[in-house]
Parts: structure tokens; sequence; C-alpha cells
């Protein structure tokens, strides 16, 4: 149905694709511009506070407005409570007392800066309040000179009419370029000119990613990519429209998490600072923090016990899923419905409230468990103080919450299995396990194959059955890596650059095997 | 064309609305009242609400705004909406995360107001939770401790030392009764061992201390605790209820929250905890103290701190005492019938033997490795001295470098 569209006058594609490229730019500039104005801001109202400080020190009037200034006398400690301290204030008016229920607001910010003066000695910082104000303190043999600077006025707008005139002259050149039969280099030349407020703004570095951004696409122009882009998007504009809503979505939802989850596993955070630190966090994980491996805080021994886990469950679940579905097919079967819906029972159970059930029964001296085994002469077993049994018991939960999953994909495997090849088998005599093992089960593998990547991918993030059922009792060594993970950014001090580190190296553990999976399933699709 | 402007039209209307939404949540409020936000529920919440419709009638010219903040949200909320300009003025938390909030620069020190003679309105122990490098950050609203609730058809004589918790496990044990229930691996509850053989988690310049001889005594002592069946071996919380309850265990170490889990028809009292035998020194819980702290970002700083006041001050403690059951830490409050209450009176006894939970951010790495610790002592897997060295090097792992 699509016709190709006529071809463009190439002076408007030219102009068309470095106003698109020229918007994306304007907008990081501006992003650019607004940073480094309000860092021009906080610098020159902390020289401003600075200053004034110095001039309080000295005795003199300070240059510029302030807020509040003084030299505020060593605290007298409340003799009851350290932590209340009286103090004075020295300024051109005199002596007087700083402090008390009805005390003017300017007092407080001397107040607090001299309690920041004792415990840091001189500063200078913005105030905390959102005011954009500056205070500083330096020391004077009576105590520190403090000034707190005015309000600043409202910051510089945005040069409009510098942006105005280079878009302009980017504009004119690329005309220039198109007309002259060089449209590339026009666009190219065109969007070059943002070069020069990046670097204003920028520094070097943004002004690079600008000189590339110009050259990609004055390159892309060239070859005409953007053109076919264009036509594309034209062509299918029904399709995308109704795309867009899924698209914008998953990109809040999930692309934006995700991305911002890589970047951060690059920082540290500790108590509300961020510091970059490379491939740190991934090397001290990989290289299991300088512990032994057998201790359970290293990522291998944590690796290890996932992988076991992983595998351990996905058999139980496999071996039981399928072994029901063959019940549940047997002709002499009775009420066959009504034990389907009972299998699936353990599925429809939110796996939070069956995990903390599962634990109740654990429980060493009254779960239902321990009564049972002490009923039958063996006696009880303190389940989470060794770690094969604190495994066991989370195995024992997450084959009870997995095995249904697998028993309906079986299900509905086994009723796509032709009947007449049964018969068939039946006449040339198979026996029952010939027919299971030549017909049913090869016939089982395909849906199996991916349930089983589906499953193994849950349960190698199965952080609810890990997390309350055994805790990772005894000692963190049933901890798998997502728990593990959840302990780095809450239990840890918040090291979110360490949990976020963790987070992506699953992210390509999961990667790799789905990849691998993938191959595998589609090698037994393709298998006769 | 026509037509797909029309067709364009809807999106665009759905697009003005989102934008017009955005706008509106990203907006703040625009009147001048100071907004509180606080985590508490039931009789709590009433009483708080009632406080507020108070200090409304008698300031109708800055009024106090509550909102109620989901507590599983509350702190990441706080520590996310502060910075951006969209937090509360004043909020409600326990004084435990304080350290990492004054470190983010969230909140406003307040102690330019209060001087000595404000200060004697509050209990010294709980007015000093609330201080952090010097500065007061917060008035104390609520004191919450462990203390010893006993039933009283299974225990007749009132517990004093450890030793006689130990002589009664015998008689009791043969009735199928633990004398004691509690978290035993929960630093939280064996923190009043701990302080009771004279440990400690953090040391005064709020570092670890943790593998120190008297830990390791109070360690070893939890692994006496069960070996000798005192305390079953993994109760949690809800089981304490439960054993509680069906007479099961005799006593429970559980804080003021502990009451609305007690069925009807259960004698029971509470008392202080006993002291240690070993030292002669009575057993200490943590203290937590449940604060007003204001942002640093409040808008009208004197109208908050006037709110605070009034929150915190002994009238209004009195009544919240009343109404919610709170141990408020007013000394002055216990008046009248607040006097004879012998729950409270428990509670408030407590609070004199006890230690102010660490409010440095470190206490939050101590948590979990420390419970892995008693685990594995109390099941006999580690020597208390060793499980206390694996501690102490991997909270070292974890401090600031």
């Amino acid at each position: 149905m699509t016709s190709t569209p006529p071809p463009r006058p190439p002076v408007r594609s030219a102009l068309r694709d470095a106003a698109v490229a020229a918007f994306a730019l304007w907008l990081v500039l501006f992003t650019a511009f607004v940073r480094h104005r309000n860092h021009e801001l906080a610098d020159r109202e902390r020289a401003r506070a600075q200053a004034a400080a110095a001039a309080v020190a000295a005795g003199e009037a300070p240059l510029h407005a302030t807020s509040a200034l003084g030299v505020v006398l060593p605290a007298e400690p409340d003799p009851r409570h350290p932590f209340l301290a009286r103090r004075a204030v020295v300024d051109a008016a005199g002596t007087r007392a700083l402090g008390g229920a009805e005390a003017p607001a300017a007092d407080k910010l001397l107040y607090d800066a001299a309690a920041r003066f004792d415990r840091e000695g001189p500063f200078v910082g913005l105030l905390t309040d959102g005011s954009g104000r500056a205070v500083a303190a330096i020391a004077t043999p009576r105590g520190p000179a403090i000034a707190v600077t005015a309000p600043p006025g409202s910051p510089a707008g945005l040069p409009w009419l510098m942006m105005i005139g280079l878009l302009g002259l980017g504009a004119a050149l690329v005309t220039a370029g198109a007309l002259s039969g060089r449209g590339a280099l026009g666009v190219g030349a065109g969007l070059a000119v943002l070069v020069v407020p990046a670097w204003m703004w920028g520094g070097v570095a943004l002004a690079a990613v600008a000189g590339g951004v110009a050259a990609a696409v004055a390159v892309a122009h060239g070859r005409g990519a953007t053109e076919r882009l264009a036509a594309g998007l034209i062509a299918h504009r029904v399709a995308l429209s109704f795309l867009t809503p899924a698209a914008v979505a998953m990109a809040v939802l999930v692309l934006v998490p995700f991305l911002v989850g890589l970047v951060i596993g690059f920082y540290d955070h500790q108590h509300g600072t961020w510091t970059f630190v490379g491939l740190d966090n991934f090397a001290r994980i990989l290289s299991g923090d300088g512990r032994a491996f057998d201790d359970p805080l290293n990522f291998w021994f944590i690796l290890g016990v996932t992988v076991l886990w992983t595998g351990a469950n996905v058999l139980f679940h496999v071996v039981i899923g399928t072994t029901l579905a063959l019940a549940l097919r047997q002709p002499w079967l009775r009420a066959r419905g009504l034990f389907r819906v009972l299998l699936i029972v353990p599925w429809a159970i939110p796996n939070y409230i069956t995990a903390l059930i599962w634990k109740g029964m654990f429980q060493g001296e009254y779960g239902a468990i321990n009564s049972l085994l002490e009923g039958v002469g063996v006696g009880g077993v303190s389940w989470f103080s060794s770690w094969a049994t604190a495994f066991a018991a989370n195995v024992a939960t997450n084959t009870w919450l997995g095995f249904p999953f697998m028993m309906v994909v079986a299900l509905g495997a086994l009723e796509s299995i032709p009947r007449d090849l049964y018969e068939a088998a039946e006449v040339d005599g198979a026996s029952a396990w010939q027919r299971l093992t030549q017909i049913t089960l090869p016939h089982l593998r395909p849906a199996l194959a991916p349930a089983v990547i589906l499953g193994s991918i849950w349960t190698f993030n199965m952080f609810n059955v890990i997390y309350l059922v055994s805790g990772g009792k005894p000692g963190g060594s049933t901890d798998i890596l997502v728990t593990d993970a959840y302990r780095w950014a809450f239990e840890r001090g918040e090291r979110y650059g360490m949990a976020a580190a963790l987070g992506t190296i699953i992210f390509l553990i999961l990667l790799l095997w789905t990849v691998f999976g993938t191959r595998v399933t589609r090698r037994t699709e393709e298998a006769p | 064309m026509t037509a797909a402007l029309s067709r364009s039209r809807p999106a665009a209307r759905a697009a003005a609305l989102a934008a017009a939404l955005a706008l509106a949540a990203c907006g703040r409020a625009g009147d001048d009242a100071v907004t509180l936000w606080h985590a508490y529920s039931g009789d709590e919440r009433a009483a708080l609400e009632d406080e507020a419709a108070r200090w409304n009638r008698d300031h109708p010219e800055r009024t106090v705004r509550l909102v109620a903040v989901p507590y599983d949200a509350f702190a990441d909320k706080i520590t996310s909406a502060i910075p951006n300009g969209n937090g509360p003025d004043l909020f409600v938390y326990s004084h435990d995360r304080v350290g990492d909030w004054v470190a983010s620069g969230l909140l406003e020190p307040i102690e330019f107001w209060i001087d000595g003679d404000t200060a004697a309105t509050w209990a010294d122990d709980a007015l000093a939770a609330m201080a952090y490098r010097g500065s007061l950050w917060g008035l104390p609203l609520a004191v919450k401790s462990l203390a010893l609730y006993v039933r009283t058809d299974l225990v007749a004589a009132a517990l004093t030392t450890t030793d006689e918790l130990f002589a009664m496990a015998p008689g009791l044990r043969a009735r199928g009764v633990f004398p004691l229930s509690y978290p035993v691996d929960d630093l939280y509850g064996h923190a009043a061992w701990l302080h009771g053989f004279g440990g400690q988690t953090l040391d005064a310049d709020g570092r670890a201390a943790i593998a120190t001889p008297e830990a390791v005594a109070a360690a070893a002592f939890a692994r006496e605790l069960v070996v000798r069946e005192v305390v079953p071996r993994d109760a949690d919380v809800a089981l304490t209820a439960t054993l509680f309850n069906e007479g099961k265990a005799a006593m429970a170490m559980s804080g003021p929250w502990f009451q609305g889990d007690i069925a009807g028809g259960v004698p029971w009292t509470v008392t202080t905890l006993p002291v240690v035998s070993a030292t002669g020194r009575p057993a200490a819980p943590f203290l937590g103290a449940e604060g007003v702290l204001m942002s640093a970002r409040a808008r009208d700083k004197d109208a908050a701190i006037a709110v605070m006041l009034a929150l915190a001050g002994d009238d209004a403690a009195g009544r919240r005492a009343r109404r919610a059951r709170q141990v408020v830490p007013n000394p002055r409050a216990y008046d009248g019938d607040l006097a004879a209450d012998p729950v409270l009176d428990a509670f408030r006894r407590q609070l004199d033997a006890s230690v102010a939970m660490p409010a440095v951010p470190l206490m939050r790495a101590v948590w979990t490795p420390y419970k892995n610790a008693l685990g594995s002592v109390v099941s006999g897997a580690s020597r208390p001295a060793d499980a206390l060295d694996r501690v102490a090097s991997e909270i070292r792992t974890y401090e600031a470098p």
C-alpha cells in the first residue's frame, strides 16, 4: 500500500535535520546553562560571605548587603545538657545574647554558624534553607567572625538574543550548504555553531559532544539515513501513533529505572553523599571483597548458592510438575477437575504468605514439621542452624510454590500430542514406558524448555522465599544474589552503589543465560 | 487534513490534562499552614489530630496541617522530598535516623530556641536522644523501650535477678512452660543483656565497639538462656505473643506495643527487667525516642518551633498519654490517674535503666551482622568471641573509608 514519498527539496530536508538536532542539543545546552549559572551564583555568594566575614573580623563594615553578621563569643554549655549552649554575639550595636523562643530569625543563623564552626572550624557554604544565601565563618581571637549574605537577586536569564542569533546563523549556513549542493556540509556547519555556547557553559567535554553530534547528523544526512527515517515515520505514522503510549510507558517504567540503576552502579553512596568510583564497586564484588571463598559474604560463594538454589528448584519443579500432569491424564482418575484446581492453589496464594506459613512450619519448638518428626520418633531439627537444613527448608518452600506452573505448562503440552501417535504405538506393541520416553517426553520438551528458562529466571531472583523463610540464616550463608543486593542497599548503611552494581551483574548473568537458553530452545524446536 | 486534526485532538487534550496534573503535583499548596508528616495510626493518630485541632482553634493565623504518610515509605520520602523543597515543615520519627539526616543536611538544629528551663520539660535521656554532634534536632514526644511482661498466674513473685530466672526454669519446663520469650538472636532484645554486662555496640565517639569482653560475656549468657531452656530457641515477635497468650511463656520481653497483642483474660502486668547477677547491673534495653523534627527547609521556622513546643509540652503530653497510652518523657505530665497507671509506671521506671539507641549512621550496619552472630552463638555453631570478631571485621568493611 505504501507508495514512495515524492523527493523533498534539499533545503527543506537539510533544515529539518538541522532543526531536529539543534532542538535536542539546545535542551542539553539549556541544562548546562542552568548548572553553570547556579555554580557561578553560588561561587559569588560564597565569595561575598567570605569577604564580609573578613570585614567583620577586621572591625570594618562589609561591602555587600548582609542578613546577619557579628563575632560570636565562645559557647557556655548548659551543665545538664551539653548540646544546649548559650552564646552571645558582638556586633556594631554592642554585645547581646543569642537565642530564646522570641529571638529574631537572623540571630539563629549566627548561632547555628557558630555551632558549625565549633564542630568543623572555619567554613564557607550555602545555607540549606534553599534561599541561596551563603554563610562564612573565620577564626578571630574572640571567637568566629560570621557573615550571612542577603538573599541574592533573581539569577541571570538565558541569553535569548545570543541563542536566537546562533540558531539563525546555523539556519543560514544550512540553507547556503543545501543551495550550493553540499547539504551535508551545511548541516554540519550549521549545527557546529552550537559548539561555542557548549564550550562556554559545559566546558570542553560538552563542546566535544556537540561537535560529535553535528558531525554525526551531517554524515547521516549525507548518506540519506535521515531521509529514509523521516519517510519511514511518515509511512507508518498510524502504527507508530498506536505504539507510542506503550512505548512511553515502557520507557518511563522500565527503561529509565534500568538506566538509572546502571549508572548508580558506578557511584558510591554513603550518608547522602554520592561519589563517582568508576568500576570500583564491580571490582570489589568480583574480587570477593578480600574474603575467603567459603565466607558467606564472598560474591562467588553467594553465586554458587544461587546457582545451586536455582538448579535444585527448577529440577523439582519440572519433575513434580510433569509427574502430576501425567497423573492427571490417567483415565482411571476420578474428580480430575477438583485435583487440578487443588494443585494450582499453591500458585494462586501470594508467595509471601506461603513463605511465612512455611517459615512457621519450620519453627524449632512449635513448628508443624518438627512436631511431625517428633511424632514418628525422630528428634526435632533446628532447621535454620545449619546450611544444609536451612537451604532444604528454602527449597521445600519454593518447590511447593513453583511446581503448579510447570504442571500447567505440561498439561497444555500433553493435550496437543496427537492421539493417533499413541494408537499407532499401541498397534506396534510399544510398552507404556516406551510410549512415555519415545512419544510423551519428546513432545513435552519444546513446551517445557521456555518454561524452564522463565522458571529459572524467577527462581534466580526469588527474593521473598529466601528473605522470609531462612532470612539468610545461618550467618547469611543461604542468601542469594538478590537478597545480598537488598542487604547492601538497606542493611549495610545504604550502599546503593554496591546494590546497583550487584543488580547489573545479576542482569548480565541472566542475559547470558537467556541467550543461551533461547538457542537451546530453538534447536529443540527445530529438531525433528 | 481535518480528519487528521480531529484525530489528534483527544491526544492533545490528554497531553494538556497530563501537563496540568503534573503542574498541580509540583506546585505547593498556597496556604501558610505548617505541614507535619506523621506515620501514626489508631489511637496515636487520633491523639495527634486532637492536638492539631486544638492548636488550629487557638492559632487560626498560623495553622498546622497533618499529613499521614505510610510508615514503610516514610524515611525514604523524607530523604528525597526535603532537598527538593516538597517536604514537610515538621515530621515525627524515631531518633535513630537523625544522624543520617543531619549528615545530609535535612534537619534544622533547634537548640537556639531551647533554654535550660524549657529543657527541664523532658527527661534528660529522652532529650539527649534527640541530640547529635553537639546540637539538638528535635523534641521528644514518646519513648519506647523493652520491659518485662509477666503472666501473674505463672510467676508469683517479682523477678529481680537473672539467677532467679535460671532457678525457675526447671519447675516451669516440667509444665511445658518457658520462663521467658523474646527474639533471642535479635540485637534489639539482646541489647538489654549486653548493656547489663557493661557492654555496648558503639562507643562514645560513634565507632564500633563489638568484640569486647563484656559483649562476649553477654553473648555467652544468651547461649546459656537457650541451653538451659529459659527461652525458646527461635522465637520471633509473633511467636512470643502466641506463647505468652497460650501460657507457654511465663514472661515476655517486649515494648509498649505488646499490650495490643495480649489476649483478653490473660492475667498480666509489666515490670522492669531484672538485674544481671554476674555484674549486679540492671539489664538496660535500647531507648528509642520518637520526636518531632524540623526540616532545614521549613518555611516559617518561628511558627514551626511554636508548634513543636506545643506538641511536646506537658499539657499535650498528658493528653497523649491518656488517649494513646504513649509513654511520654514529660515527668510533670504524670499526675492524678496517670501517676497511678501501673503499665506507664513500669515503662517509666525502665527508662532509668536504658541506653539511647545510637543515632550514628553506622549503627544501621550493625543489626544484621550482629543477628547472624547471635544466631550462630545460640545454636552452638560458633564461640561467642569468634562470632563477635567476625561482626567487628564485617562492620569495618561497611564503615566509610
